[in-house]
């Protein structure tokens, strides 16, 4: 599904002639409906880790292969194109448009699609996916009137509305009090199982990381396992 | 969920920053589609005039001094086949029953029903059937005199002699007529009461009589001396018409039997034969004769003298008393008269005789000859009918009823002289060649005063015939002229008020413009983590970009729309300015739909242009930066490290082209003018901001040193959100532009004024009469002619001018003059009192001397022309060196050349031509009609109530000079004024601009404020740090506005009249920089309002 082969990011920096260098030969392989959580204080690189594998940055070195494609081969619409069609995303903020309804926000990853026979199915799935989440009463409900727990549910609904074979989360719980996070934890967790989706969360709460798989360190640029392997 | 639908949700969840960018695309959309609307509005305006002053009529036959038979408009109308309406026009002036409103110069038509059937409009009441008696007053008149139907008004009207004023032998009494008629009706627009030949803006004042009733009161009987004519026909078809209709009557000529003398004898009603009707008349017949009869002072043979005799000077051919072999210095004298003078042959005769110089100056002159034959005073061929119907000699029964035009001693009148004129009244006493009369007393009416036929010859309908043959109609003012084409043009080719708005609503416009980039600038940085997150989730930055251009441009659409409706609203606001600058003119809103389309989506466009240029940058964004925050910090990139020199290249470059442009354009003409004035001002404004935009680079790429400052800290701030600091100094820049570039041209007329250099030419007051002014008012013989006071008019000194009416070239008229009024000046005059100045010759001398230009003719068909600087430029649209052509009043072409411009002065509207070349292309023009008064400043009231009250019945009005100056100052100042308008209206999107900065600035950085808070500042130092940021920005908009609008206003400034007002213009400065000030403060103060801290703890 997804395999990071000795990837480096570095970072010019006027100090350093070589530059900051933020992650260092990073090689992990994850397959379908496999979950990995990466841990790691602030600034160990973690979100540069993300956004890499999600397409939203490059690696100065190595390999993002997604379903076996190369991301850096990839042009711009075609990244956009597989942001879209194979991965989800899940924020710390939930990013959530304000003017939009609950429905709406979850139906906006389908709006690039052109093929208007989807739509139908993709607003079923929508309405199917908020009712899971429990928010199927909520479905015109504008973010503006959800709490933090219910945004980030939206957000996690939205991440998934395309089926991506793999669902990323940045700090999902973020934001969010205790309960909140328990529950958007356990949701992602049931989502990984249910829908089959390679999960790759970051995160600095362990408690989290706890709740939702394997779990990894990120420190000084290396990604190691939280045993130490 | 469609795109569509995310829009929708997008336009009306963010309103509060879609009104505003709908706002400011409605601003530039009203200002552009207005500037359209305006000049829609002026030109349909002009056209509606043109409709309004000339009815139906194509075209007129204008023979002005000359009369033709009213007979001829008949015989016209049947072979055109279309309504042809004869009218008998002269001028008067007019007042109200108990002279409390005096109107000094009016047209008095003589018209019948065939004058209202061309002009007034169907279903309006019909006055003038059955109409016999009383005037017509047109309603600017009447409400001018404040009279209405019924009331009584006194009415002067000038009564055309039988012939000019000028020739001489011409009494100058009996110049006008009195009446007191009963006003009939008042009419309208609708009833033609706005007729007028002249493509001018004001209305024009006239009395309309029956034309029967002027005919007669001004003996004219069944003549007229103007035909309008209705129909689709051109000026030949026309002309050729006349020349098929016409009779001699037409060409004031007629033949009558003389059984006595054996001859037909050919006269001409203006006693004088025109040269081209006397050769042709001469040549229509075999055996004809050519006669000039004259009247003379005195003939002398030694000490004895015979006073006022006529002397008929006669051709040696036909049947004839002059021996063919006669010589032009011998006479023949009659008995009667050889003797009066004991006179024999062989006697040397001295002939005594006056003749008329410019302003009726006698001249006399003497010529003596040899006593050929002394004739029988009996002599059938030496008849009483030889001597012409002089007016003043031929209707009076004794001498001393004399009044022949030149200055009559009565005490040299002898009994024997009155029963000689008893017995043989004008019957000449000694007859001269023909040759030696014409050297002696030809002139430009002519050169003959009869032509003698032998009886036995052909008949006078073969002579007419032959005659008519032999000539133009157009040779005696007969000939049609295409007036609506005239005036079409006129209005067609006027300034196009659109451009002109267009140009100075640039600078607003791109104010607008800037306004609505800013605006949906930060718009999208409200929401760029939206954009990122859209970015995150597969969008391409090309969908994005797509979305947020679709909303723009939905709100641009829906700006657009609400600023043409704007536009409807200021363009009739400027139309209520405009109308009260050329008062008494109506200017008509009307924008064509055309042009509401046009200007509505041009400024979508313009809109849209700002919309893409704004978005291609915010969306080069990454999804991560966008998610991060990052839209609302500014990274120094590699940009900066070039330290501005893009910025000072294209600097540097506009500056240059700029600089260039005027020579670049080329031209005098107006258009070139304005267009390098708005091209420079717009390179220039580029410069001053691309510099601005260098500097920011420097300060914020090069600065290394710590800024220990508030002041030194607001610089650096201002330096993190460029592009939003140059909209701010671009916005402010274009607004001070406008209001300091339009406010330079404002200037005091007044400004010495006493001065004869000044546009006044040290004139004090300047009058205009309806009827000329045949005598020299500077000379004690024509102030005594005149019934002038010499006390009264001590140390005054008038200047007259020769006037042809034609269009008027002020600014008071918007139409382009095709036609302008001319001025003949004697040039010396001015010159030598080095009155006015010039702004530039063809020669490039512009000191007094250039009068002199107007003497210099290198080709006979080129009149050299002078002109005011306003009259060249704006009101003609013309350059030095171009021509106008214009027709003489024999139809004959010629073209008047621009060879100098004045400064601004009091002669605008009109051209001045050398009063020799107005003689002789329009010889029929009587006397001065208009004056310049040079007269001492305290006595000046005085003066110009005593000019007044004598010349009364001569229709003449005085006024002011500076008052005359200031009016015309004052119509450019409220152009300027309007224009002033713009560039507030500017100011005020500059400081909207302005204070919106402020508040995003602000909100963006409230973090950063509170961090400051936290380490220890207070509010008011806070407040003075946002201040001096932003006062910074104001200040630099400020200094780029001034420059780069004095370098643009350089040029002009060297223009006539030309000062500028630079202490107004710092007032101005000041002003704006302390509303500024003010606005920035208010902003501040809202801005750092509240529990800042928050924010940090928040964070």
């Amino acid at each position: 599904m997804l395999e990071l082969i000795g990837v480096a990011k570095n970072y010019a920096s006027p100090g350093e002639k070589d530059g900051l260098c933020v992650l260092k030969d990073i090689t992990l392989k994850l397959e379908a409906g496999q979950s990995l959580v990466i841990v790691g204080p602030s600034g160990s690189g973690k979100s540069t880790l993300l956004n890499i594998i999600g397409g939203l940055d490059r690696p100065s070195a190595g390999r993002v292969l997604l379903e076996g494609r190369d991301l850096a081969e990839l042009d711009d619409v075609e990244l956009a194109k597989v942001r879209n069609q194979d991965i989800g995303f899940i924020f710390q903020l939930h990013h959530l448009l304000a003017q939009c309804t609950v429905l709406e926000n979850v139906l906006v990853p389908t709006l690039v699609d052109k093929d208007r026979s989807s739509k139908k199915q993709a607003q079923e799935r929508a309405v199917e996916l908020l009712n899971r989440v429990g928010l199927g009463d909520h479905l015109r409900y504008r973010p503006g009137e959800l709490s933090g727990g219910q945004r980030q549910r939206v957000a996690v609904v939205r991440a998934l509305i395309n089926r991506p074979g793999l669902l990323l989360a940045d700090e999902p719980t973020g934001s969010l009090d205790a309960d909140s996070s328990n529950n958007i934890a356990d949701l992602l967790v049931e989502l990984n199982r249910s829908e089959k989706v390679a999960l790759v969360v970051v995160t600095h709460s362990l408690s989290l990381a706890e709740r939702i798989g394997d779990v990894m360190e990120l420190n000084n640029g290396l990604l190691k396992s939280r045993s130490g392997a | 969920m469609s795109l569509w639908k995310l829009i929708k949700r997008s336009l009306g969840f963010y309103w509060r920053t879609n009104l505003g960018v709908l706002l400011a695309v409605a601003v530039s959309t009203a200002v552009l589609t207005g500037a359209l609307v305006v000049g829609d509005s002026v030109r349909y305006s002009l056209m509606m005039m043109v409709d309004a002053r000339l009815g139906r009529t194509q075209l007129a036959l204008v023979s002005q001094n000359r009369f033709f038979q009213a007979d001829l408009a008949g015989e016209l109308s049947a072979e055109l086949k279309t309504e042809v309406a004869p009218v008998l026009q002269v001028r008067g002036l007019i007042a109200n029953s108990d002279g409390t409103a005096l109107v000094n110069r009016v047209e008095v038509l003589g018209v019948d029903e065939r004058f209202f059937e061309i002009g007034a409009r169907a279903g309006d009441e019909a006055f003038w059937r059955n109409w016999s008696e009383g005037v017509v007053l047109n309603a600017p008149l009447a409400e001018r005199l404040g009279v209405a139907g019924g009331d009584e008004v006194k009415l002067r009207i000038e009564k055309p002699g039988l012939m000019p004023r000028e020739v001489p032998l011409t009494p100058d009494s009996d110049l006008s007529f009195f009446s007191r008629p009963i006003v009939k009706a008042i009419a309208g627009k609708s009833q033609f009461g706005l007729f007028s030949l002249q493509a001018n803006q004001l209305p024009p004042l006239n009395v309309f009589v029956p034309i029967r009733w002027l005919q007669e009161n001004l003996g004219k009987a069944g003549q007229a001396n103007l035909a309008l004519a209705s129909g689709e026909i051109t000026a030949e078809q026309a002309d050729t018409a006349v020349r098929k209709c016409w009779r001699l009557a037409d060409a004031g000529l007629e033949i009558r039997p003389m059984p006595e003398q054996g001859v037909l004898e050919m006269r001409s009603r203006r006693v004088f034969i025109d040269q081209v009707l006397s050769d042709a008349a001469i040549k229509a017949s075999d055996g004809a004769v050519g006669i000039l009869t004259y009247f003379v002072n005195e003939l002398r043979v030694g000490e004895k003298t015979t006073p006022y005799s006529t002397v008929a000077a006669i051709a040696p051919a036909g049947k004839n008393i002059i021996p063919p072999e006669m010589k032009d210095d011998e006479i023949l004298i009659t008995n009667w008269l050889a003797d009066d003078l004991d006179a024999k042959v062989g006697d040397s005769v001295e002939l005594t005789y006056s003749i008329i110089g410019p302003m009726r100056k006698l001249e006399d002159r003497k010529r003596s000859f040899k006593v050929r034959t002394v004739l029988d005073i009996n002599e059938p061929l030496l008849d009483r009918e030889l001597m012409p119907e002089f007016p003043g000699l031929a209707d009076v029964n004794n001498c001393r009823d004399w009044e022949p035009g030149i200055t009559v001693d009565l005490d040299k009148i002898r009994d024997k002289d009155e029963n000689y004129w008893d017995d043989y009244r004008g019957t000449p006493k000694a007859v001269v060649t023909l040759e030696a009369g014409r050297a002696m007393w030809a002139n430009r009416y002519g050169n003959l005063t009869a032509v003698r036929y032998p009886l036995a010859g052909e008949s006078s309908k073969k002579i007419a015939e032959s005659l008519l043959d032999r000539i133009e109609p157009a040779s005696v003012g007969l000939f049609f002229q295409p007036v609506r084409l005239r005036g079409v043009k006129a209005g067609g080719e006027s300034t196009y008020f659109g451009w002109l708005f267009l140009g100075l609503s640039f600078f607003l416009i791109v104010a607008a413009v800037v306004l609505t980039g800013l605006l949906f600038v930060f718009g999208v940085e409200e929401r760029g983590e939206q954009v990122g997150m859209l970015l995150a989730l597969g969008f391409s930055p090309k969908l994005v970009r797509g979305l947020l251009f679709i909303e723009g441009g939905l709100v641009a659409m829906l700006g657009s729309i609400a600023g043409t409706a704007a536009a409807v609203l200021y363009t009739k606001i400027m139309i209520v300015v405009l109308s009260a600058v050329t008062t008494g003119s109506t200017t008509y809103f009307h924008a064509r739909p055309t042009t509401l389309i046009a200007g509505g989506l041009s400024a979508v466009v313009v809109s849209l242009l700002a919309i893409w240029l704004t978005l291609r940058k915010q969306v080069l964004m990454t999804a991560r930066e966008l998610l991060s925050g990052a839209a609302g910090r500014q990274f120094l990139g590699a940009s900066i490290l070039s330290r501005g020199r893009i910025g000072l290249a294209v600097a540097a470059a506009a500056t240059v082209a700029a600089l260039m442009l005027p020579s670049l354009v080329g031209g005098e003409k107006s258009e070139a003018v304005a267009g390098a004035f708005f091209g420079a001002g717009a390179l220039l404004l580029t410069a001053t901001i691309a510099l601005t935009s260098s500097a920011l680079k420097i300060v914020a790429g090069g600065w290394k040193k710590p800024m220990l400052s508030l002041a030194g800290l607001g610089l650096r701030n201002s330096t993190r959100r460029r592009g939003r600091s140059l909209a701010v100094v671009a916005l402010l820049a274009c607004g001070v532009f406008l209001v300091i570039a339009v406010g330079a041209f404002r200037h005091d007329p007044l400004e010495h004024a006493d001065r004869r250099d000044s546009g006044t030419g040290g004139f004090t007051l300047f009058g205009e009469s309806a009827i000329g002014i045949l005598h020299d008012l500077n000379s004690a013989e024509g102030r005594r002619k005149t019934a002038l006071d010499p006390n009264i008019l001590d140390g005054v000194e008038i200047v007259q001018l020769r006037v042809r009416d034609g269009d008027d070239a002020s600014c008071f008229n918007l139409n382009r003059a095709q036609t302008p009024r001319l001025l003949g000046v004697r040039s010396a005059q001015l010159l030598n009192r080095g009155s006015f100045s010039f702004a530039a010759t063809k020669t490039g001398d512009i000191s007094e001397t250039a009068w002199d230009t107007l003497n210099e003719y290198a080709d006979p068909n080129v009149v050299p022309a002078i002109g005011d600087y306003a009259t060249i430029k704006w009101a003609l649209g013309k350059a030095l060196g171009d021509d106008i052509e214009y027709s003489d009043e024999k139809g004959r072409k010629f073209k008047v050349r621009l060879v100098a411009m004045l400064e601004n002065s009091i002669l605008q509207g009109s051209l001045l031509i050398a009063e020799d070349q107005f003689v002789k292309r329009f010889p029929s023009e009587d006397g001065y009609r208009m004056l310049l008064i040079d007269a001492p400043q305290d006595r000046a009231d005085s003066v110009a109530a005593h000019l007044s009250e004598r010349l009364t019945d001569l229709g003449l009005g005085i006024s002011s000079a500076k008052q005359r100056l200031a009016a015309f100052s004052e119509v450019e100042n409220t152009y300027v004024s309007i224009f002033q308008i713009l560039g507030d209206l500017g100011l005020v999107l500059g400081s909207v601009g302005l204070g919106l900065v402020v508040l995003r600035n602000m909100l963006e950085r409230r973090n950063e404020l509170a961090m400051l808070r936290a380490v220890g500042f207070n509010k008011a130092t806070l407040k003075r740090m946002v201040f001096y940021e932003h006062s910074g920005l104001m200040l630099v908009g400020l200094a780029c506005g001034v420059v780069a609008a004095l370098m643009a206003v350089a040029p002009a400034l060297k223009a006539p009249g030309a000062a500028v007002p630079y202490l107004s213009l710092a007032l101005t400065v000041g002003t704006i920089a302390l509303s500024g000030g003010v606005w920035i403060w208010i902003a501040t103060v809202a801005a750092l309002s509240g529990k800042m801290l928050d924010a940090l703890r928040s964070e």
